[in-house]
C-alpha cells in the first residue's frame, strides 16, 4: 500500500506552462479522481507520476521516498491508457504476462499469476485469443489484467472508459471499482466526465488550466465549489450580482433573506434545477417569463428572463409551461452559494 | 456494370502480359544460339549460357555468392542505420525536422555519379578505394533514403505509446525495442529490407568505381555481355540476377514470419 505525494510538480511544453506547481496527496488504498477538460494538464500528471515525463521542478514521493530519479520501469506505477495499448503480436496471456516476464520472474509462477488475472477480470477462454479477435470491453479488461498482473504501487487509469458505449462504460466502471475495493490498490483515475469522477472516487481533484483548483469528495466539489469556474466545470449555473445588507441578499430582483455575510459585494450562484417554476407567488422568488423550452423527455430545459437578466432553468416534466407564460422562480436563498463578487 | 468488368479484365490481362513477356523471352534467349530477324522461333538451341555459369573455372558462381553476402551485409547495415534515423524522423519533434526529411533524400536526388567522384578521392585517401568495405560503405549511400523514408511512415504509424506503455510495465529501453518496437514494424522492416538489397544487388557504378575492378558483382559480370550484345550470356545473367532477387525476398520474408509469428496482427 503506497501513499503518492506530488509537491510543486510544474512543467513547461514548447513555452507553455501545462502543470503550474501541483500539490496533491494520495492516500493508501485511494481512489482520487483527477477531473478536468481536455488540455488541462491530467495525462501530464499522469505520466510524470509514472516517470514517462520528468517535472521541471518539484518531487513526487511514494511513501515518504522521492521516485523522481527512479527510472520508468522500475517506478512500480502502471497507466492504462485510453485506448488500451495491448501489444497485438501476443496473446491475452503474454499480453498478461508481458511485465512479469519482464521482471524475470520464473514460467511456473507466471502462469499462476495470469491465471488468478484472468480469473479476476473473467476472461475465461480468451487467453490464446489476439487482441485484434476482442471486443472493446475485453480489451480493457486485458489492459487492466497487464496492469494489475505486477503488482503495482499506483493504478493510474488515463480515461479508461472513454472509449467504451455508455452501457459497457457502467458496467466497466462498476468492475474497476470493485477490483480497486477489493484489491485496495492506491488508484488515480484522469477523466472529464464529471459524472465518471463523482461516481467512483472517494476523493475529486478539479483541475483547470494546469493547476488545482479543489480538492474533496464529491458531495464536497459539487455542493460546495470553491469559484465559480469549478461551479461551471460541473455543469451551467446562473449568477446573479448583488449586495449582502445585514442578513439579505439585495440585487435587482429584490430582497432575499440570507444566512450569508461573508463579503458585502456577491454573486449569488444558482443552479438550473433549483429553480421551481410555479403559476402562482410562492415562497421566497421573484416572476419571469419563458423565453424558450427544450424537450429532453424526462426533464425539460427552459430559458427565462426577469429583469432583463437571463436565466436557464431544468425542470421535471410534470408541470409544462409554453413560451412567453409568465411564471414564479421559487428560490431558496438561504441555501444559495455565494462568492465573492469579482470586480468589474 | 457487366461492361465496365469486361474492360477491367481486358486491361487486367494486358497488363500483366506487358509485364510477364519481356521475363519469357529472356528466358528463351538464354537458350538460344541464333535467332536471326526475320524468323518467329530461335534457329539453334543452347546450354552455352547456363554451362558458363556453372563451370567453376569462370567463377560466376563466387560472384554470385559475393554478390548476395555484399548486398545482405548491406542491407542489414542500412537497417542499423536507418531505424535510429527513422524512429527521430517519425516520432519525435525538433526544429528542421521538415529540412532533415529533405536532406536525408538527397543521395537519390542528386546523381551518384556526382557524389561518387567525390566519394571515391575520399576513399583512397582513407585506404577504403578497391575494398569490400569500401564498396560496402558507398552502397550506403543510395540505400539509405529508400530505408529511411519507409521507417520514417511506419515509425509515423506506430507511435511512441506502445513503447510507453511497455516501459510502463516494466520493460527496459532495450527489450522495448527488441519486445515491442522491432515486431511492430516487421512489416516495415520488410518492405524496406528487401527493397535495399535489391538497390545494392543492381548497383553497377558505384561498385565498378570503389571496387576499381577488384570487387566483382553480378551486374559487373553482366554488363560486358549485354554491352557486346551477346543475348544468350545477357540473358541467362539476367535470368540468375531476377531468380536470386526473388529467392532472397523470400528468405526474408519466411525469417520475418517465422521469428514474429504467422499470425495477422496488425490491426491498427
Amino acid at each position: 500500500m503506497y501513499k503518492i505525494e506530488l509537491k510543486n510538480i510544474s512543467k513547461v511544453f514548447e513555452n507553455k506552462r501545462v502543470l503550474k506547481g501541483i500539490n496533491l496527496i494520495v492516500n493508501e488504498g485511494e481512489m482520487l479522481s483527477l477531473l478536468g477538460p481536455s488540455g488541462c494538464g491530467k495525462t501530464t500528471t499522469l505520466k510524470i507520476i509514472a516517470g514517462l515525463f520528468s517535472p521541471d521542478c518539484g518531487d513526487i514521493l511514494f511513501n515518504g521516498k522521492s521516485i523522481v530519479n527512479i527510472p520508468v520501469e522500475k517506478r512500480g506505477a502502471v497507466i492504462v491508457f485510453q485506448d488500451y495499448l495491448l501489444f497485438p503480436h501476443m496473446t491475452v496471456e503474454e499480453n498478461i504476462a508481458f511485465g512479469l516476464k519482464m521482471a524475470k520472474i520464473k514460467k511456473p509462477k507466471r502462469r499462476v499469476k495470469v491465471r488468478e488475472m484472468i480469473d479476476l477480470v473473467k476472461l475465461d477462454g480468451c487467453e490464446k485469443k489476439y487482441p485484434s479477435e476482442l471486443s472493446g470491453g475485453q480489451k480493457q479488461r486485458v489492459a487492466i489484467a497487464r496492469a494489475l498482473a505486477i503488482e503495482p504501487k499506483v493504478l493510474l487509469l488515463d480515461e479508461p472508459f472513454s472509449n467504451l458505449d455508455t452501457r459497457l462504460r457502467e458496467s466497466m466502471r462498476i468492475f474497476v471499482c470493485d477490483i480497486q475495493k477489493k484489491l485496495g490498490i492506491t488508484t488515480i483515475l484522469v477523466t472529464h466526465d464529471k459524472e465518471e469522477a463523482l461516481l467512483t472516487s472517494h476523493r475529486v481533484a478539479v483541475i483547470l488550466d494546469g493547476e488545482i483548483k479543489q480538492i474533496g469528495t464529491p458531495a464536497e466539489v459539487y455542493e460546495k465549489p470553491s469559484s465559480p469556474l469549478v461551479a461551471d466545470f460541473f455543469g451551467e449555473k446562473n449568477y446573479l450580482e448583488g449586495e449582502i445588507i445585514k442578513g439579505f441578499f439585495v440585487c435587482k430582483m429584490g430582497k432575499f433573506k440570507t444566512g450569508f455575510d461573508k463579503y458585502p459585494r456577491v454573486m449569488a450562484m444558482i443552479r438550473p434545477e433549483e429553480i421551481e417554476l410555479t403559476d402562482s407567488e410562492e415562497g421566497s422568488g421573484f416572476w419571469g417569463r419563458i423565453l424558450s423550452k427544450q424537450y429532453a423527455g424526462d426533464k425539460i430545459y427552459y430559458k427565462l428572463s426577469a429583469n432583463d437578466i437571463q436565466l436557464k432553468c431544468m425542470a421535471n416534466s410534470k408541470n409544462m409551461f409554453e413560451a412567453n407564460q409568465r411564471v414564479w422562480l421559487k428560490i431558496d436563498f438561504e441555501k444559495t452559494i455565494f462568492f465573492k463578487a469579482e470586480k468589474s | 456494370m457487366k461492361k465496365n468488368n469486361y474492360i477491367f479484365k481486358i486491361t487486367m490481362y494486358l497488363l500483366i502480359f506487358l509485364l510477364i513477356s519481356p521475363l519469357v523471352i529472356l528466358v528463351i534467349w538464354s537458350f538460344v544460339r541464333i535467332w536471326p530477324w526475320p524468323n518467329l522461333l530461335p534457329r539453334d538451341y543452347g546450354l552455352r549460357g547456363f554451362k558458363h555459369v556453372l563451370d567453376p573455372s569462370t567463377k560466376s558462381l563466387r560472384v554470385l555468392f559475393l554478390s548476395v553476402g555484399l548486398s545482405s551485409l548491406v542491407t542489414l547495415c542500412t537497417l542499423l542505420i536507418s531505424i535510429p534515423a527513422a524512429k527521430a524522423l517519425g516520432v519525435y519533434e525538433f526544429r528542421g525536422k521538415g529540412f532533415f526529411k529533405m536532406l536525408i533524400l538527397a543521395p537519390i536526388i542528386v546523381p551518384p555519379v556526382a557524389v561518387a567522384m567525390g566519394i571515391h578521392i575520399a576513399f583512397i585517401k582513407l585506404g577504403l578505394a578497391n575494398t569490400f568495405l569500401g564498396v560496402v560503405f558507398v552502397h550506403l549511400v543510395p540505400c539509405i533514403p529508400y530505408a529511411v523514408r519507409i521507417l520514417t511512415n511506419v515509425f509515423e504509424i506506430i507511435g511512441e505509446s506502445m513503447e510507453m506503455q511497455a516501459r510502463v510495465l516494466g520493460a527496459s529501453p532495450l527489450q522495448t525495442f527488441i519486445k515491442i518496437t522491432l515486431p511492430l514494424m516487421a512489416p516495415g522492416l520488410l518492405s524496406a529490407g528487401s527493397l535495399v538489397f535489391i538497390v545494392s544487388l543492381s548497383q553497377y557504378f558505384l561498385t565498378f568505381l570503389i571496387g576499381g575492378g577488384r570487387i566483382i558483382t553480378l551486374p559487373m559480370l553482366m554488363f560486358p555481355y549485354i554491352q557486346s550484345g551477346d543475348r544468350m550470356m545477357a540473358s541467362t545473367y539476367s535470368i540468375i540476377f531476377i531468380v536470386t532477387a526473388l529467392i532472397m525476398l523470400l528468405i526474408m520474408e519466411r525469417i520475418v514470419r517465422n521469428y514474429y509469428k504467422e499470425q495477422n496482427y496488425f490491426y491498427i
